[in-house]
């Protein structure tokens, strides 16, 4: 337990600084004047595609790939937490410990881009609004964590974690069909929830459960191949 | 009794490496071109072998926290773990090795107090390297102290603590592997000394030079001069026409031995006797004449085996 909390303490550390906040702060600036484009343009259709398209197809992935970058310290993700294990903390458990502190961030983004590109995109007078912003807050926080754990997963290829780059490029090209070759990949799952085509036909419900699976069989892969 | 094995390990420069060390004190003689800062990195399972196995009390630490718990390491280039003030970093690094000490008194017991409320990111490499000694010689049961050149982080370190500590582990069971590029250090260092040239591991054995200088004073050098250049063992006399002499032979106690006794039957009085350290230039033809023999002796141990498959190791690269 002490190493997840020393992996948390890792990981927390690495975000700070200036960067994160302002490319944050930018990104949320870009969701916001593009659902807000979208609104002026087409009222009834804004909400869909700032969420769909800016922020679900854009900026959460790409934001949830730089940050997974940066906790990783633009290394291996077995390598990541090398600071820690050399005086005897247990890789595996301190790669938790960044697991959760990356996903938790992803989430977070995920939740606050959704909501701002709903302020932008709908009134809040509106009917059903309320409503609205929960769902897709919830979404954001859900699509999150998964990209987080699946760009975390996927910085355990390449030399220095060179496989986080081609699962980036391989969910925005594989991730935006609704074939057997998109499932593997968040953004397709995300498409689902907001109301989107579905992947291999599956509910809302079964794309809730498929990013969940995603999240979990990333977490397991990166143990498994982790040494203590 | 801890025992740190290195079974045909190759890694970055180091080739096929198979070596064993015990608890007590050892030096590898070698630069990091020849390999030295693998052989801490894999020892304190900072690296995973490219191919072979390193154990210590046969567990490789690179896949075993518990085992890395019980090491410190110091290596070429050091980092601390992220953390906003050295005090912080060190305070996490303990953290990972569950000691409960604050990192103020492993500061303090190194004299580096003054660091504790340094920005970790304003440090410089050679300030990174003390901190990273400190925290390695403040370990207070090590199974295996894994260092770089210990000695050449001596400008903000003690060299009384560094050697004090290294020689507390000692007596405290534990392995200690320090390298050293120059025969100095490596005596300064104590224990047995291993050669590693370019990745070729050359066994514990000090290269023996052609030739050794011992520096005679005395008030008369002309005499004992004379005296000294009709013995055997003594292949040349230098008297640069002050109170020295530098005399070479094959050993050094040869040498010192007929110094001695030359004076004695010319009643000559002698001041000091101090042995010249070798040239690098001396140092490196005989570490490259080991590095032949050894080559020479894989051949040899390798009689039905295609000689392609024998690698030819040159800047530490296989060739063949």
């Amino acid at each position: 337990m002490n190493d997840v909390l020393l992996g948390m303490r890792l990981a927390r550390e690495r975000l700070r600084g200036f960067t994160p906040s302002f490319v944050f702060a930018l990104s949320a600036l870009g969701a916001y004047v593009f659902a807000v484009i979208e609104r002026q343009g087409e009222a009834g259709s804004a909400a869909d595609s700032a969420l769909e398209g800016g922020v679900f197809g854009l900026l959460l992935p790409v934001l949830a790939y730089l940050l997974s970058e940066r906790v990783c310290a633009a290394s291996r993700l077995d390598r990541a937490v090398d600071p820690l294990a050399r005086y005897g903390s247990d890789r595996r458990q301190a790669l938790l410990g960044v697991f959760v502190v990356s996903a938790l961030c992803t989430a977070l983004v995920g939740g606050v881009l959704a909501a701002i590109a709903l302020f932008g995109a709908r009134a809040v007078s509106d009917s059903g609004f309320a409503a609205d912003l929960r769902a897709s807050v919830a979404i954001g926080i859900g699509v999150g964590a998964s990209y987080a754990l699946f760009f975390g997963a996927a910085s355990l290829f390449g030399k220095r974690g060179g496989g986080r780059k081609w699962a980036l490029i391989l969910d925005f090209v594989l991730g935006a069909g609704s074939s057997l070759f998109a499932a593997p990949f968040p953004r397709g799952h995300a498409r689902n929830l907001l109301g989107g085509a579905p992947v291999l036909e599956l509910s809302q419900g079964g794309a809730g459960v498929a990013l969940a699976l995603i999240g979990f069989l990333c977490v397991a892969l990166s143990l498994i191949r982790t040494p203590s | 009794m801890s025992t740190l094995r290195f079974d045909s390990v190759s890694h970055d420069e180091l080739a096929r490496m198979s070596a064993v060390f015990e608890s007590g004190a050892h030096v590898v003689l070698g630069t990091e071109r020849d390999g030295t800062n693998g052989i801490v990195q894999l020892a304190a399972g900072i690296a995973a072998p490219r191919a072979g196995r390193v154990t210590l009390d046969d567990q490789a630490p690179h896949d075993r926290a518990v085992v890395r718990r019980r090491v410190s390491a110091l290596c070429v280039e050091e980092r601390l773990p992220e953390a906003r003030t050295v005090a912080a970093a060190f305070a996490l690094a303990l953290s990972a090795r569950g000691d409960t000490r604050s990192p103020q008194s492993v500061l303090d017991q190194a004299g580096l107090s003054s660091f504790a409320t340094r920005r970790s990111a304003t440090l410089s490499a050679r300030e990174l390297r003390a901190l990273a000694l400190a925290f390695a010689l403040s370990h207070e049961r090590p199974l295996l102290l894994a260092l770089f050149e210990p000695l050449s982080a001596l400008d903000l370190l003690a060299e009384e603590f560094v050697l004090a500590s290294l020689s507390n582990a000692v007596n405290a069971g534990a392995i200690v592997l320090a390298t050293a590029n120059r025969l100095e250090d490596a005596a300064r260092l104590g224990g047995v000394i291993g050669v590693i040239e370019r990745g070729v591991w050359l066994g514990a054995a000090l290269p023996e030079l052609l030739e050794v200088a011992l520096r005679v004073r005395t008030p008369e050098p002309r005499r004992l001069a004379a005296r000294l250049a009709e013995t055997p063992d003594v292949l040349a006399v230098e008297w640069g026409g002050g109170s020295e002499l530098v005399v070479r032979g094959s050993t050094l106690e040869s040498i010192a031995a007929k110094v001695v006794e030359s004076a004695r039957a010319e009643a000559i009085r002698i001041e000091a006797l101090r042995c010249e350290a070798p040239s690098l230039d001396a140092l490196a033809a005989e570490r490259a004449g080991l590095a032949q023999a050894a080559y020479e002796r894989a051949r040899l141990d390798a009689p039905n085996k295609n000689q392609n498959q024998i690698p030819i190791f040159t800047n530490g690269r296989t060739l063949q």
